[in-house]
């Protein structure tokens, strides 16, 4: 495990900002922090970059226990660089801004020039090496943020909304960058973000923060619903399709109509043959339109209006399985399905 | 009127001839205050950056202390230093008592809180993120620090001009600590002071002169730098 939290909070000024019970990022992968303003994101970050430290916990990186007095930290940030969400470039050239981490490790000059231009070829913006960094844009000061961690070459870079208020060209762009951080330098990723699409595109782990707690809904299978009466609820899918889906008794629980947010757990729900239909059951056509595997097990997204994911494992799946565009039943029993 | 014109003419007529006893007495007090200034750069500069970087109990109090230090007039302070230096003093038997290395203590304790305190307002208005972004690219604390100096360069280099501004202008300390010795440790200000009391004012009006020229360079200087600051937060 890259990261492991156990019982992780921080206050300030009196408020909880952080209440994290557990939690563990995998090495080598990219996870997403989802949640919106104030939900903790940020605050875990700079606790995940050594710069905070919590108020109780235990943080573990990489196995070993993390001892947050000033003196212990200096090798643990060398091996983590978290990209701010409004980064702050030096004054003086990029070069200068990109010399700096190498400078402080005791880089070789030439290792440092040669780490710098590959970094800033990296990010697309090679002939910018000697242009000044309070005349960049918010876009390209983001990618030279970006440059001027991946030249330190780190085992973990952390980007809090890399994406935010810059334009939708440099955001492509940045996606891009972190996924070759990724696949082909083996960095682990670890960034927050409000957009979930960004999210389930690039993440192979979604965390969700609410009010500094990790929610109980993985963003992946939440979707938005109006309760009806019947009681059903009702989620806009693609193409003004509605995806009705009867709801129990027990689900309603506390809940008076309105919006509610359905989460579908992946490991509990299941995909059955159009044959297999049964009374008593909950069933949603649904169509075959991705298939990954995931470690143990095998991740089949099925279209009901709109993606779910569902988690087999290897022997149901050795069993029966399913093809892309094949139609099959998508069965949600009761314990499969959230109303929040 | 005519007093004041007459001595502004004999006074640039000194000035124009480069008379050896003013120039000796101008460059006395530029070597005095230079050194200070220097001596006092070195000390409050890491004093400022340490008091700013550094959560401690009592840091309020301490700072409240460097402020009351500012109001500090110089003729205390240059009977502290006396009581310390003077022959029954405890620092008695270096001999210091009214030559320039007395001086020059005098005015660095003048000046050591008017640069930590400026240093420690220009680290508080520096935006954080530079500290926070020097700590995450992996500097210690030192190397932060000096990232941080050099971010915040102008205010730090405004603060070391306003400290030369202040100990080449005081009188207190010069008179009290160096006694005003002709060729020794006479400066601009007790120099004017002696000619005014000697009813001699073409030397007095000339160094005046000379001093408010140097205010005048050193606040263009400071205005340059602060100019720089006030561009930079933009």
């Amino acid at each position: 495990m890259l990261y492991e939290l156990g019982q992780v909070t921080r206050v300030h000024n009196g408020r909880k900002i952080l209440d994290i019970d557990g939690l563990a990022i995998k090495r080598g992968r990219i996870t997403a922090l989802i949640g919106a303003n104030g939900a903790g994101k940020t605050t875990l970050l700079q606790i995940l970059a050594f710069l905070d430290t919590p108020t109780s916990g235990q943080v573990s990186f990489l196995g070993e226990a993390v001892d947050f007095r000033a003196g212990a930290l200096l090798e643990l940030r060398r091996r983590v660089v978290l990209v701010d969400q409004y980064p702050i470039l030096f004054t003086g050239s990029v070069q200068r801004n990109l010399d700096f981490g190498l400078k402080v490790r005791g880089v070789e000059r030439k290792d440092r020039e040669q780490r710098v231009s590959q970094a800033l070829e990296m990010v697309g913006m090679g002939e910018f090496l000697h242009a000044r960094a309070e005349k960049l844009s918010g876009g390209e000061t983001k990618r030279i943020a970006l440059a001027r961690a991946l030249a330190l070459r780190p085992a973990v870079l952390l980007c809090d909304e890399p994406t935010a208020n810059v334009d939708f060209e440099h955001q492509e762009v940045i996606l891009n960058i972190l996924e070759r951080a990724n696949g082909e330098e083996n960095i682990s990723i670890v960034f927050s973000t409000h957009a979930l699409e960004q999210a389930e595109r690039l993440a192979d782990t979604l965390v969700t923060l609410k009010g500094g707690r990790l929610s109980r809904l993985s963003r992946v299978n939440v979707w938005p619903a109006m309760l009806d009466d019947g009681p059903v609820a009702v989620i806009a899918g693609r193409g003004r399709r509605e995806v009705r889906l009867a709801l129990t008794p027990e689900a309603l629980v506390g809940k008076s109509g309105g919006r509610v947010n359905l989460f579908f757990d992946p490991e509990k729900l299941r995909l059955l043959p159009l044959s297999e239909a049964s009374d008593g059951q909950r069933h949603l056509p649904a169509t075959v339109v991705q298939l990954a595997a995931d470690e143990q097990r095998i991740k089949v997204t099925v279209d009901i209006g709109v993606p779910i994911d569902v988690y087999l494992s290897t022997g149901e799946y050795g069993k029966r399985p399913p093809c892309i565009g094949e139609q099959v039943l998508l069965q949600v029993a009761a314990g499969a399905l959230t109303v929040e | 009127m005519d007093l004041l014109i007459d001595s502004c003419r004999a006074a640039l007529i000194l000035l124009a001839s480069g008379d050896e006893e003013l120039m000796k007495i101008v460059f006395c007090s530029l070597r005095v205050s230079g050194a200070a200034t220097v001596i006092a750069a070195i000390l409050g500069l890491p004093l400022g950056l340490l008091i700013a970087f550094t959560v401690f109990p009592g840091k309020r109090l301490t700072l409240t202390v460097l402020n009351t230090l500012l109001a500090m007039p110089t003729v205390v302070i240059g009977l502290l230093v006396y009581a310390f230096i003077s022959r029954r003093g405890i620092l008695g038997f270096l001999d210091m008592l009214y030559t320039q290395e007395a001086m020059i203590v005098g005015q660095v304790v003048l000046i050591v809180p008017v640069i930590a305190t400026m240093v420690i307002a220009a680290i508080s208005r520096l935006d954080r993120r530079y500290q926070a972004t020097a700590l995450t690219l992996g500097a210690d604390r030192l190397q932060m620090a000096w990232m941080v100096v050099v971010e915040a360069r102008y205010a730090v280099i405004a603060a070391i001009i306003a400290a030369f501004g202040r100990v080449i202008a005081e009188i207190g300390i010069s008179m009290m600590l160096g006694g005003n010795a002709k060729g020794f440790t006479r400066t601009m200000t007790t120099a004017m002071a002696l000619e005014y009391d000697k009813g001699e004012f073409v030397l007095a009006v000339a160094l005046g002169m000379v001093l408010l020229g140097l205010a005048f360079a050193l606040n263009l200087l400071f205005q340059l730098f602060q100019g720089r600051v006030a561009s930079d937060a933009l």
